[in-house]
This record gives C-alpha cells, structure tokens and sequence, in this order.
C-alpha cells in the first residue's frame, strides 16, 4: 500500500503543476495504478517490482471515457482471474461496473449468454455448431466469436504424508484415473519414483460431480496420449463410475487437502498449497507446473480452429505436440464468448475495452500475479486485439 | 372443491366472531346475539366480499401453480422419456451416455433418493419424536419454549451452510466410525465394501439431512403432543401410571396420526433436498445398499439434476426435467399417504377417537356446542379459536 500512496503522490502533484506535459504524466499515472493495484490485489507483496512499466505498449490504452455496466458470467475456472482484471480494469475506467457471475459455469453462462442477459459469456470451450447457430438471433449474420482470454494448467493435486514430488507419465495417470492402478506403491508408480517412500495404501481418485470445463480438458488430454489406457469419449462429465466425485473445483480440493491417499485434478489457480505432481512431457522429463512452461505448451500445441466467422480464435489443443522438457502437460484454456454485432454501440464499446484489456500484457500478467494461472502468448494476445477491432 | 370449502368455511367463523365481539362490548343476552349474527348476514358487507374473494383467489390461484407445475415437468419431460436413447446422438453423450432408456436412468436415481431419505429418516425420526416429547412433556415451561424456539431456527438455517457442515465436520467425524463398523460388522451389506478415505459417503449425506428435517418432525409432532386431551393424561396418572406410562397410554394412541403424518412431511423434506446432498455424497448412478463407500453411493435426483444442468444439452435437459417429474409424483404420493394417515386415524378410528377431544372436559370444549351461549368468556373463546387453527395447521 505504501507504494500505492508513493505513485500517487509523485505522480499526482507533478501532473498538476506541469500541465504541458501532461498526456506522459496521464500514461504514466495509469500504468503505476495498474501495477500498483496489482501490487494491492497481491496482498502486498513487497517483492514485487514496478516492472510492467518499462513495456507499457497496450497500457497507453485511455479507459477513462467508459462509462457504463458489463454484465457477463459463466465459467468458473476464470473466476479468480474475472475478479482481478474488473479490480485493475475499473481502478482505471472509474465509471464501469463490470459484473462476472462465475455461479452459472461454463454451460450456464453461454445459456445466459444466448438469452441476451450477458454482454459476453465466460467458456472452457467454444461454441459448439448447434451454439452457434442458436447464438445467430442474438448476433445477427455477423455470428460470434470465441476468443481464448484465460489460460492456466490443469494441476494433478496428491495428498501423501512425505511425499513432495510424483513423477507421472500421461499412460500411468489414465491408468490411476481409470481406476485400473489401485494402490500407491503399484509397480508403475515405483518405477516413475524410484526415490519416494510410497505407501501400501489404496489410491482414492478424486473426480468431479458436476459438468466441467476442468474435466474436459483433462479426459481430452488422456484420450489423446493415453489412447491405449484411456478409452472413454472426452466429455465435461467424468465417464468412471466408482470414484469419489466431488461437486465442484472446491470439492475436490478439500477431498484432497483432508483426506490421506487421495489424487485429483483442479484448475491450478485453485488448488492453494497443495503439491501438484510432475508430468513427463519429453521423455524421462518430468516437468512441475509453470507459469512459462504452461505458455510455451500452449503455444505449441494450440492451433486456430476453422470457423466460418471471422475474427473467431477458437483453439485446437493438440496434447501429444507438448514434447519440450521445460513445458507443462496439460493446459486449459477458457474463452470470452461475444457477438461481432452488439445491439447498441455503446455497449460494444464497453465490452471492447474491457476484453481489450484483458488481452493486453497488463491484462495477463494481473491475472498470473493475483489468480496464479499462466498468460496468453504475445502472438495470439495481438489476434485477439485484432479480432476486438471487428467488434461493433 | 375449493369453492364448497370457502364457502362453508366464513360462516361458521363469522359467527362466532362476532358472537365474540358481542360478548365483549355490549352486555347484552345470548338471544340478542344471535339476532345479531343473522341480521347481519342479511346485507353484505364490502369488507367480506372483498377478503372472501381475496381468500378464494389465493386458494385458486395455489391449485393453478401447482398444475402449472405438474404441467411444465410433463410437457419438458416427454420428449426424453419417449426418445431412443440407443440412437438418439445427444443422448449419446456425457452424462446420458451408458443408458439404452430413460427408465434405465431414472431407476438408480428413483432408489438413491428413497434409501438416503429412508436413513434420513431412520436416524431423524426418533430423535425429532423425542425433542417434540420433551419439550411438550418434560421440560420446563421456560425451557420448553425456549427449546422449541431453537429447533423451529434450525429450519431456518440454509442448506448450503448445511453441506459445508456436513463437509467440515460430519465427515471426518463419521470415518473411524464407518472403519469401525466395516472392521466389524462388514458381513451386513450395509457396511461392506471399500471405506471411504474422504469420508463423502450416503452415510454423512443421510446425518446431515436427518439434522435438516429434525424442525418439521419436532414441530408438528410437538403440536399433536400439546393437544391430547388433559382428562386422558389426568386419568392415566390417577390410576398410578408413571410419567412414561401415561404417554404411552395416553399421548401415543392419540397422536399417532399426527407422528405419521409429521414423519412423511420430514420424508418429503428429505426427497427433495438438494444442496447438501450434491456437496457431501460422492455420487454414482447404480442401486447399491452400502452406506459407507466412496464410488457406490446412489446418487439422488435432486442432487442429480442440479449437478448436470449447466452441462445439459437441449434433450439433457429434458431427460432430467423427466427425473423431476418422477421426484415429484414421489412427493405427491408421500403426501398423499400421508393425508390418508390422518384422515384415517380421526376418522377410520370411529367416532371415538373422534370425540375424543370435544369430551366435555373442561368449559372450553362445551363452547364447540353452544358457541353462541354466552356462558363462556372472551378469552377461552380466543383460547378455543387458537387451538382450532392449530389443529388445521398441524393436519396440512
């Protein structure tokens, strides 16, 4: 806080007395308010440096014309992440009220979405043909597109008294999460810990019990590097009878955090201090979550969709392309859905700054320091600023 | 129906109202009442026309909601349960996938529903009973209200605070006591199986809604308890039964009814139950017994549907609309049974069980006589209307 109140009071007086040169000043204030509301949401941490300053390129963007309400919802993956950018995006734009209800879940929200109640909906997945299709009454000809705003990793969480590292490939997880290895010191898990003491107890498998983008994401990355253990269909219901299912991210991290055996999966923004497992992506690599490794693995195996809407960025995740020793296994992306046609300008102008800010440097990085999820890549950050001009 | 009832209903009430008002303002004979009471009903009153078709509108307007209701879950819930859910593509995803027919799917969730709520019940009954004896029989008078006081503030208490209760503290509590009974009685199917290491078990599930039907239970039953007639209780301690004796004797037999129908309105509680439900139990879809499992506990309907919604396609959707429409003919045929209890035990018990609580016991019954004699005061009038409406509203 103490560096909040010293940006203020350089900045602010100084401005004052020299007027001529006040357009840098402006620039300059806004930039130190971002950062140092950053600063704020991280619990003052004093670490932290104003670094974002010296690369204020999408920064220099004026907010404070805005005036007005955003009202979106839906995916609960992005929720601590929708929770720091409105903190940092109304500190600048003092007259826009940006509510995100992460209540609904990725399903409900593009549901709303269609109804016309959101100005854009938060989704672990694109829209489907059928979505948007039905998303036509709202959006007119122009249709609507997708674009991948939140990417974080999809944590593999353990609770195993002295155990502070598993190492897993993609074929012994199916097979935990298949149920087909049963115990903790089963062969396959040794092999993969030569060092840890694994217990002779029964592994509890931690799932979830309600629909989920989290469960998308991660029965798609078995089923495409585990083909062989892995056979059923991807899907955001878990398809294994027999586990303990828990309702929601919440769920499952507190099966985990109290219960002795267990394993589960969760967004990594939510996991808290659990110990999340390691995963071989290059051979006889097994590689921690990361902030970059999460990135680099995303750059490497996302590529665009073919959409018939222009402007669309829906991603194809292809998992078996995330080979590199320093990348991590399993990201998850998750979208903001919008119309390129709004139904007032206004309101597009609205949303447009606010994803617009999103999708910027400070955007990301706001949400990595507050939320703990991993940031968009540069290149695919200018798409987005691209396919935002689109929108009227 | 509605219609005869409401229009038997203001009469007699009018009557004795303004009987009552009579007795209380102007000193004036019986006879000079009465007159009273039939002049006015000649000419009538705006005041009454407008509360009585006030009245009958709401009560018109409850049966149109509840048809509304039973309505919508049909005309939603048709089109999955006729569909080909062996062919049909949307249908043929997520959480439909593995089920050739609706009633396949609605089956193991018809079962789940009915065994947490019977244990629910099992546990929860009893103890409810107890409370409403208690606090009726037992206690204090000042620690009686206060008690009843507190039990009617549980109801009042959300669910979800309820299912994070029942993660927080009933599941951990409950493990060493579900190892316990696997260790030891694990031949009984109830307690078979592979312990929970998290504790989510239908066991913790069905605690925690025996704890949130408790108010109902005690409420009603407490109200049956007060009203067994004092003579009946007098008459049992006269003959030197003990305390305990006379409840059995007396308060049991004449309150049975009233138990039955108090548990069936706590078993509909249970039915319906949701959110703590789908925050506890570690749900599957499959009729399993076990109490004490992490993958095989039954998943409930209500539970069901709110965890599959958001991701529901259209056909989804409505297959589970058809799971609600199940879970409410349940509850109609709970409270339908329930209803016949009651009518059966005042009724069906002859004329005795009847006329047992218009006994000329005290001056208070004879008023349901000579309602307009005005032998009796204002205030055992007001006490006589207080136990009138208590009783309708312990029979609904």
């Amino acid at each position: 806080m103490t560096k909040l109140d010293s940006v203020r009071a350089s900045t602010g007086p100084s401005a004052l007395l020299k007027g001529n040169t006040l357009k840098f000043k402006n620039v300059a204030a806004t930039t130190g308010l971002v950062v140092a509301a950053a600063i704020a949401l991280a619990g003052c941490s004093s670490t932290a440096t104003p670094a974002a300053s010296s690369t204020p390129t999408t920064a220099a963007v004026d907010y404070s014309a805005l005036f007005g309400t955003i009202t979106a919802g839906g995916s609960s993956a992005q929720a601590n992440a929708q929770a720091a950018w409105s903190t940092a995006f109304t500190a600048q734009a003092k007259n826009v009220v940006v509510n995100y209800d992460k209540s609904q879940g990725s399903g409900g929200g593009v549901t709303n979405w269609t109804a016309g109640s959101y100005d854009f909906a938060g989704s672990d997945s694109p829209l489907k043909a059928e979505q948007q299709t039905a998303a036509a009454t709202l959006c007119g000809p122009t249709g609507a597109i997708n674009l991948p705003i939140y990417l974080d990793g999809v944590a593999i969480i353990f609770n195993l008294p002295g155990v502070t590292n598993l190492n897993l490939t993609a074929d012994t997880l199916a097979k935990i999460f298949s149920l087909k290895i049963t115990t903790w010191n089963d062969p396959a898990i040794v092999a993969e810990n030569p060092t840890a003491t694994l217990p002779t107890t029964a592994i509890t498998t931690v799932t979830r019990s309600d629909g989920s983008g989290t469960t998308a994401t991660f029965t798609k990355y078995l089923s495409q590097t585990a083909p062989s253990v892995w056979t059923s269909a991807p899907g955001s219901a878990w398809p294994i009878a027999g586990t303990s299912a828990q309702k929601g991210t919440a769920g499952i991290v507190s099966a985990v955090t109290t219960s002795v055996g267990t394993i589960g999966y969760a967004d990594h923004s939510a996991i808290a201090k659990l110990t999340s497992a390691s995963i071989e992506t290059a051979k006889g690599t097994y590689s921690p979550f990361s902030v970059d490794g999460t990135s680099a693995a995303f750059a490497a195996a996302a590529s665009k969709a073919t959409s018939t809407v222009a402007g669309d960025l829906a991603q194809t995740v292809d998992y078996t392309k995330i080979t590199g020793a320093d990348m991590y296994a399993i990201p998850l992306v998750s979208y903001g859905i919008l119309c390129t046609t709004f139904k007032t300008p206004a309101q597009a102008t609205l949303a447009k700054g606010y994803l617009g800010f999103i999708a910027s440097a400070t955007g990301q990085s706001v949400a990595a320091k507050n939320a703990g999820s991993a940031q968009i890549p540069a290149s695919l950050l200018a798409e987005i600023q691209t396919s935002l001009a689109l929108v009227k | 129906m509605s219609d005869d009832m409401t229009s038997a209903m203001p009469s007699p009430r009018t009557t004795s109202r303004d009987s009552l008002k009579n007795s209380g303002s102007a000193p004036q004979g019986g006879g000079a009442g009465n007159g009273g009471a039939s002049l006015r009903g000649s000419r009538v009153r705006p005041g009454d026309l407008i509360f009585r078709s006030l009245s009958t509108g709401s009560a018109i307007f409850i049966m149109v909601i509840l048809a509304g209701v039973a309505l919508f879950l049909i005309i939603q819930g048709i089109p999955a349960i006729v569909a080909d859910w062996t062919t049909d593509p949307s249908l043929n995803e997520g959480f439909t996938l593995a089920y050739d027919n609706f009633w396949q799917y609605v089956g193991p969730l018809l079962f789940g529903t009915l065994f947490s709520s019977a244990i629910a019940l099992v546990i929860g009954a009893p103890i409810g009973i107890g409370i409403a004896l208690f606090i009726s029989h037992y206690a204090p008078r000042r620690v009686a209200g206060f008690l009843g006081y507190i039990v009617d503030l549980l109801a009042a208490v959300p669910s979800v605070v309820f299912g994070l209760w029942g993660i927080i503290v009933i599941r951990p509590f409950l493990l060493p006591f579900s190892e316990w009974l696997n260790t030891n009685l694990g031949w009984i199917p109830l307690f078979g199986g592979q312990v929970s290491a998290t504790g989510s078990t239908i066991l913790a599930g069905s605690v925690v809604l025996s704890v949130m039907i408790l108010p109902i239970i005690t409420s009603i039953s407490r109200e049956i308890f007060l009203q067994t007639p004092r003579l009946h209780e007098e008459a049992a301690l006269a003959l030197g039964a003990t305390r305990w004796e006379m409840i059995r004797l007396a308060v049991f037999p004449y309150a049975k009814s009233g138990i039955v129908s108090a548990t069936l309105l706590g078993l509909g509680r249970a039915l319906g139950e949701t959110m703590a439900i789908a925050m506890i139990i570690s749900p599957a879809i499959l009729v399993s017994i076990r109490l004490i499992t992490e993958g095989e506990n039954s998943q409930t309907i209500a539970a069901n549907i709110a965890l599959n919604f958001p991701i529901a396609s259209t056909l989804q959707r409505q297959a589970l609309i058809g799971t609600g429409l199940m879970l409410f003919v349940i509850s109609l045929a709970v409270n339908i049974i329930a209803r016949y209890i009651v009518t059966r035990g005042s009724a069906g018990g002859g004329g005795k069980k009847r006329n047992r609580p218009t006994l000329p016991i005290t001056p208070m019954s004879d008023t349901s006589a000579t309602t307009t004699l005005d032998i009796v005061t204002e205030e055992q009038k007001l006490g006589r209307i207080a136990v009138n409406s208590r009783a309708e509203g312990a029979s609904v």
